[in-house]
């Protein structure tokens, strides 16, 4: 803390000064308990998700890729076109709602331990504490003159965080362009030039971001962290300090029970300070810099262990808790947002999972509403157009409903499209002038696959002369 | 009058002002890349370049950001504090 101060009241204005101004690099301390070891779980979980899914595969292709050439979305079994758009945009608004739900259930969980800017700081941390060793050792190195063994730890770590913000650039754009395809270009760095601005675009950003910018992403970027007051309440778990507890705070001798010193549990040892990711005191009361990675939890736990005194002088504790009220999980905010999540969940998952595999579409020809042909027929002429969401490939087989006798005339003798394609073609409709009863006639185009029992039915007119 | 002036300039840092105006410009950035080629085929958008689709996303999603980073810097430029509201902040005091 003291060494912080000086720090920042030195007058030298360097460009880092310029750029952080209030900002002392935070030297968070690592800590070890439950939290820390779910945390830990967390970013080796989302992380290896990360890293590891581009390189899966479904069926021949990657499992999950985005391809934006084609304008499809390969997600397992299932083809996304943009005509599909509508339920992508559902599964943004399901977690925005798991979001609004999690955050009014137990505050910033997101934010502490599955937040993309948490992860990848988390292993920025630990490959800095792994060259540079303990807060301690990292806040001296700092201090120290530049000389060999500085500048080899800081060349080091800076290596190892740009070679690993690179893969990781490289991964996030293996989830838009196959990433076998990617990797095999990587070694002749054979790459489209888009490619290479988009590794090293995120490259960059994940360098930034985990490396430097860290909690500040928090303070300045997150929009979610501004509006967060607005969805907690009384009875939100948050990470809170007892005051009632620990004050009045104060040092004493290991052992020394808080009555014999007249002092309340709090030995002002300010682990709880140093542990924290964003450098403030929990013990000043809940601010909005507060991610909830309970770090501080487990450092005072591990405090009141040495101290023999109970656990959870920080803890995950409600507002009506500290004040001696009863607390309610179920309360009409969880109920509603839990059943609004539930009820959209459940039905983009049905709909979704009833997304037809084929699609088809009829266009009319736009030249002519209709033709005579030479023996006293009425023809139509129509584009059809099927469309493949399936994984494998399947041959169809076209009948028209609506008019009787009516004669087909198909292009192509044989209709046939492959997995994730668009075939088109021409075809005409005639039918004998007597049985039109009106103008216009609805007529229903039926396409059936042959080898297993998928269908569609598409509504489309027929067009003939005014009958009299 | 200059002091006012620094000292409520200095209330915010530079990384803010230069987050407020990259940061939101990226983002709204992302959402008209996608409503923009979700009604247009970016090979159409660029038929007289040779550009790939990917290429076409990239310069589309870049002239975005340009295009809305400008308003934000406008807007970090007028919502300095005008002269006359530093003075009566002055003779407050
Ligand atoms: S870690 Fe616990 S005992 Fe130590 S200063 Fe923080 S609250 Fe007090
Ligand atoms: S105050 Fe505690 S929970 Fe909040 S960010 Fe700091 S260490 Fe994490």
């Amino acid at each position: 803390m003291t060494e912080q101060k000086k720090a920042t009241s030195t007058e030298t204005p360097s460009i880092e000064q310029d750029l952080y101004q209030k900002r002392k690099k935070i030297y968070p301390r690592q800590v070890h308990g439950l939290f820390a070891a779910l945390r830990v779980s967390g970013v080796s979980l989302l992380l290896g998700f990360f890293y590891i899914m581009p390189w899966l595969m479904w069926d021949g292709r990657q499992a999950i890729l985005f391809d934006l050439p084609e304008r499809k979305f390969y997600i397992l079994g299932m083809i996304f076109w943009p005509q599909d758009f509508i339920y992508l945009t559902m599964i943004l608004v399901i977690a925005a709602l798991s979001l609004f739900f999690f955050t009014a259930l137990a505050g910033r969980l997101w934010c502490g331990f599955a937040c993309p800017q948490t992860v990848w700081t988390e292993s920025f941390l630990y490959i800095e504490r792994f060259i540079e060793g303990t807060r301690q050792q990292q806040m001296k190195l700092d201090k120290m003159p530049m000389n060999a063994n500085k500048f080899f730890k800081k060349f080091s770590k800076h290596f190892i965080w740009i070679t690993f913000s690179l893969f990781t650039g490289f991964t996030f754009v293996g989830y838009f362009t196959p990433i076998l395809d990617l990797s095999a270009a990587i070694p002749t760095l054979n790459l489209g030039p888009w490619e290479w601005f988009w590794i090293l675009f995120y490259g960059f950003a994940t360098y930034g971001n985990a490396g430097w910018m860290r909690e500040q992403v928090c303070t300045y970027m997150c929009p979610y962290a501004r509006f967060q007051s607005a969805m907690i309440d009384k009875d939100t778990l948050i990470i809170s300090y007892d005051e009632k507890r620990g004050e009045p705070r104060g040092s004493r001798k290991r052992g020394q029970a808080p009555e014999q010193v007249s002092l309340g549990s709090c030995v002002d040892c300010s682990i709880c300070v140093q542990v924290c990711p964003t450098g403030i005191d929990i013990r000043d009361g809940l601010q909005y810099q507060c991610i909830g990675c309970a770090a501080c939890i487990d450092a005072c736990d591990d405090v009141m262990d040495k101290m023999g005194y109970p656990k959870g002088l920080i803890k995950y504790t409600t507002e009506n808790m500290l004040n001696g009220d009863r607390t309610r999980a179920f309360r009409p905010r969880i109920l509603v947002y839990g059943m609004i999540l539930l009820g959209i969940t459940i039905g983009t998952i049905i709909a979704i999972m009833n997304l037809s595999p084929i699609e088809l579409d009829i266009i009319r020809d736009r030249n002519a509403l209709f033709r005579e042909t030479g023996m006293g027929m009425l023809e139509n002429v129509y584009t059809l157009k099927v469309i493949n969401k399936d994984i494998v490939g399947h041959e169809y087989r076209l009948s028209v409903e609506g008019i009787k006798d009516l004669k087909l005339n198909l292009a192509k003798q044989r209709i046939y499209a492959n997995s994730g394609s668009v075939v088109e073609i021409p075809m005409s409709i005639e039918v004998d002038p007597a049985n039109l009863k009106q103008r216009t006639t609805e007529i229903f185009f039926k396409l059936e696959a042959i080898d297993t029992n998928l269908s569609v039915t598409e509504e489309a007119r027929f067009l003939g002369p005014r009958v009299r | 009058m200059t002091e006012t002036n620094k000292s409520t300039q200095n209330d915010i840092p530079v990384m803010q002002k230069i987050i407020a105006v990259l940061w939101p410009s990226f983002l709204v950035a992302g959402v008209e890349t996608v409503v923009f080629y979700t009604l247009f085929d970016p090979l159409n958008v660029f038929m007289d370049y040779d550009v790939s689709r990917l290429g076409a996303y990239s310069i589309g999603f870049l002239l975005f950001w340009v295009f809305t980073a400008l308003p934000c810097l406008l807007t970090l430029y007028f919502a300095k504090p005008c002269i006359p509201c530093a003075m009566n902040k002055n003779e407050a005091k």
